[in-house]
């Protein structure tokens, strides 16, 4: 057989190699707009560039950053999950019941609702692999079930827990850094590798690509979904954990909007609702752009309505800038 | 008859086109006209520019130099909706029905305005006048039923029938038999004869030298982004158009098959029955190339899909090499050693969005595996090699899938299957929609890797391609096997003649 392989100069073409597509582009547009809104905030908000309030940004966007990064890859497969800020009250609440009614040592506790959060995602995952079950659908009665279960749990009453070991965790640092915000690096880390460098996270981007060509190519669509849902459904009950220890007490009434908050932070970072694309990297850009965002709005004394109004007008700008974006390129590349 | 001479004002008429992209000249001053009622074949290879031309005739982009006239009315917006005012209505080869929407509802797709009483739709309007177009184009389908529920050659008739009821001046087509049996092709092709002795100026791309001598009045050829020739098609056989598109002497339609020996049986099908088959029974043999032929709708995807382990089969079994296979899922039957190209690799076969070289490697990611993570080196090395080896042309492995030809894209699902060491190779229209030159490397391709023991199973709705292809052809009908045949000692006619009626008396000179 003839080898014809004629390779274009590289001076026609960008020579950065891409594995998913084009996503460059995009990360330094959202870096460029978290440092500008950081550099405003810096000017006109008070107490916005100090140590303190830069810390507690970081620990703020952690709780909802951790949940982000396995939302990531949720989107990036085509799918969706809104039951996360229930699985955050409901993991508050049985480690709350696990801790005081049961007694159980903290760690043991912690252990069983990280278990107990894999197994829900896991359980709503394999609902929505094997019974072909739209997850909007699945996590939908989850969002339902899971806030009721923690009301249930708890009569609704917050169950205090008063250990300063525990407290650590929400509110300590280690070397001046907030705990939350290490575990959401740390996460970052881990998802980034499995996102771009594993084979599950290569399925992951063809699943939500083509899961037609994925089947067809081998690739165990339904196993990979299923443990998508696990994933991020342990890190909701992680995420919870923290809270609770940032707030003392086991409380059913946590979490409220996080869902939202979460996707939003992924969206805003790039991913794509019709999956196939997105990037770890651009989905803490994201999270740290919003929660920058909404700081500064605080320091500046402005109505916390007026916050949510930002928030969904951030959404829609990332969203067109993202399709116009991409239609530009696309028409650039077509052959 | 050619009605230049008696219509001197061209319905189309382009001058001096120039259209680039990154990288590609994909038009260069191409002149082309084409004169009320006259039907003009457009042929060239994948990258010669066909589809840049029919995208800037149906409005779908501009170009970069030169103009277009309809009826004498130099064009400057370039919009589908304003082709479409101006009389062009424009047939492309993939289908852009809407499945849930009626017949009716589709072909007067964004027209229901037309038969709107009071705001809401007068369904029995509709369906009156979509029905009329039916029957004006002699196809009976009922436009009530939900395009759901069509097979695909019906589908397409009814993407045709919508085209023909914008009462168009120019007509283009593109490739639009590529999925039609034969009785369904003779319709269309009946009416766009009527159509063209009506006015309409129609531009038919086809890779089919069949269906252009029987309704062609010309040819262009375009090669390489240039116009090469036009000529009336009594001027015009096979060889010399073949000549013209590849510019080179070399015509010969088919190569010269080289004798492989037989291996093991690599593939055993026993009484395989699903929804859709009855019964199937075939070996294929290591180094042998076999092909199915039959009807559309006899069942040749079914029962590739049902060997793949993608429906549920209800009596029967396979074997791989004299195993069972463990499972019935895709995943289990490439760890078996067979993979599967499926008809529509767009749908099934890539993730358009993902570069070249993820997808050649897919179904194989766990060679370009280092200490648990994916290599780019690997990856890198891999692809390279796969692209070299399929002459995947003008790409980089790092480039997106989407951004290649049809022709390419079919090597690039190849190529992933190739990587996951297959030695038994499924194929659902391997060459569909692909230009004469890669379908020949496609070819060579099977049959190197026969030559290196792979059984390889083909499905296809082209017998000729069947012919140059195979050792043994299997003709279905109804889901069944009806009949078998050494290519070697049968002729196209025999085979097209079973495959047609299903005879099973016609063993007279095929049978050794």
């Amino acid at each position: 057989m003839t080898i014809r392989m004629m390779i274009s100069s590289a001076a026609e073409r960008p020579a950065a190699p891409r594995w998913f597509g084009r996503l460059e582009g995009e990360i330094s547009g959202l870096l460029a707009a978290l440092i500008l809104v950081s550099v405003l905030a810096a000017l006109f908000a008070p107490n916005f560039a100090t140590t303190g309030n830069l810390l507690d940004i970081l620990r703020q966007a952690a709780f909802t950053g951790i949940i982000a990064c396995g939302m990531t890859l949720i989107i990036v497969a085509g799918e969706i999950d809104v039951s996360v800020g229930s699985a955050i009250a409901f993991s508050s609440a049985l480690f709350g019941i696990l801790t005081a009614s049961f007694q159980l040592p903290l760690w043991v506790a912690a252990l069983g609702v990280v278990a107990f959060g894999v197994a829900a995602g896991a359980g709503a995952g394999a609902i929505r692999a094997y019974f072909n079950i739209p997850s909007f659908i699945v996590t939908l009665a989850m969002f339902s079930a899971l806030r009721g279960a923690a009301m249930l749990m708890t009569d609704a009453i917050p169950v205090p827990i008063l250990d300063e070991g525990f407290q650590v965790w929400g509110n300590g640092t280690v070397l001046g850094l907030p705990v939350p915000a290490l575990i959401l690096l740390a996460s970052v880390a881990v998802f980034t590798v499995l996102a771009a460098c594993t084979v599950f996270g290569r399925s992951v981007y063809a699943i939500g690509g083509n899961a037609d060509a994925a089947r067809l190519s081998g690739i165990p669509v339904k196993r990979i979904r299923t443990v998508l849902f696990a994933l991020t459904g342990g890190l909701a009950a992680i995420s919870g954990l923290l809270m609770t220890s940032r707030l003392g007490a086991g409380n059913p009434n946590i979490g409220f909007g996080v869902e939202f908050a979460v996707i939003t932070s992924v969206i805003v970072g790039g991913a794509s609702l019709f999956g196939g694309k997105g990037s770890m990297l651009g989905t803490l850009l994201g999270g740290l752009f919003i929660a920058v965002l909404n700081n500064a709005m605080v320091l500046l004394g402005i109505n916390a309505y007026a916050q949510d109004v930002a928030n969904g007008i951030v959404v829609l700008l990332a969203v067109l800038v993202s399709t116009r974006a991409a239609d530009w390129g696309r028409l650039r590349r077509r052959l | 008859m050619l009605p230049t001479v008696a219509r001197p004002d061209a319905a189309v008429d382009a001058t001096t086109l120039m259209k680039s992209y990154p990288g590609v000249q994909a038009l260069n001053r191409v002149d082309f006209a084409v004169a009320p009622g006259e039907v003009r074949a457009l042929l060239g290879k994948n990258g010669a520019g066909k589809s840049t031309l029919v995208r800037i005739l149906c409005g779908a982009e501009a170009p970069d130099g030169g103009t277009v006239r309809i009826a004498g009315r130099a064009v400057d917006m370039f919009t589908p909706r304003h082709a479409r005012a101006l009389g062009i209505a424009t047939v492309h080869q993939e289908l852009s029905l809407v499945p849930e929407l009626s017949v009716a509802e589709n072909i007067l797709l964004g027209r229901w305005h037309r038969s709107r009483r009071g705001g809401f739709i007068a369904r029995q309007a509709l369906e009156r006048e979509a029905g009329a177009v039916l029957a004006a184009f002699g196809v009976a389908i009922d436009p009530a039923v939900k395009v759901r529920t069509l097979s695909i050659a019906q589908q397409q008739l009814v993407e045709i029938a919508r085209g023909l009821s914008l009462q168009p001046r120019v007509l283009i087509l593109d490739e639009p038999t590529s999925s039609l049996p034969a009785s369904e092709v003779d319709i269309l092709l009946r009416t766009i004869r009527a159509l063209s002795d009506r006015g309409v100026a129609v531009i038919y791309v086809s890779h089919r030298m069949d269906e252009i001598q029987r309704i062609a009045h010309s040819v262009t050829v375009l090669r390489d982004g240039r116009h090469i020739e036009t000529r009336p098609i009594a001027h015009a056989s096979t060889a010399e158009i073949v000549r013209l598109m590849t510019g080179g002497p070399d015509a010969a339609a088919s190569g010269p098959r080289g004798m492989r020996p037989l291996g093991d049986v690599a593939l055993k099908v026993r009484g395989l029955t699903t929804a859709k088959l009855r019964s199937v029974t075939f070996d294929v043999r290591a180094g042998e190339i076999v092909g199915l032929a039959g009807l559309l709708g006899s069942g040749r995807t079914e029962l590739l899909r049902a060997i793949y382990g993608l429906d549920p089969v209800v009596a029967g079994g396979i074997a791989i090499f004299g195993r069972e296979p463990a499972g019935r899922s895709p995943r289990a039957m490439i760890r078996q050693g067979v993979g599967l190209a499926p008809e529509d690799r767009k749908k099934e076969g890539l993730v358009l969005d993902m570069s070249i070289a993820a997808n050649l490697v897919l179904a194989a990611m766990h060679k370009v595996v280092h200490r648990m993570m994916l290599s780019r080196h690997r990856q890198a090395q891999l692809s390279q090699r796969t692209a070299a080896r399929l002459s995947i042309r003008l790409a980089r492995p790092s480039d997106l899938v989407r951004t290649l030809s049809g022709g390419n894209q079919q090597k690039v699902v190849l190529g992933k299957y190739l990587n996951a060491d297959v030695k038994v190779f499924l194929l659902d229209e391997p060459t569909r929609g692909v230009d004469i030159d890669t379908k020949r490397q496609i070819y060579a391709l099977l049959d190197q890797l026969a030559a290196q023991g792979t059984a390889v199973l083909v499905a296809s709705s082209e017998v000729e391609e069947l012919m140059l292809l195979c050792d043994r052809l299997l003709l279905m009908k109804d889901g069944g096997i009806v009949d078998e045949r050494i290519v070697a000692q049968t002729s196209l006619a025999d085979v097209m003649a079973i495959a047609m009626d299903g005879a099973h008396e016609a063993g007279m000179d095929g049978r050794p």
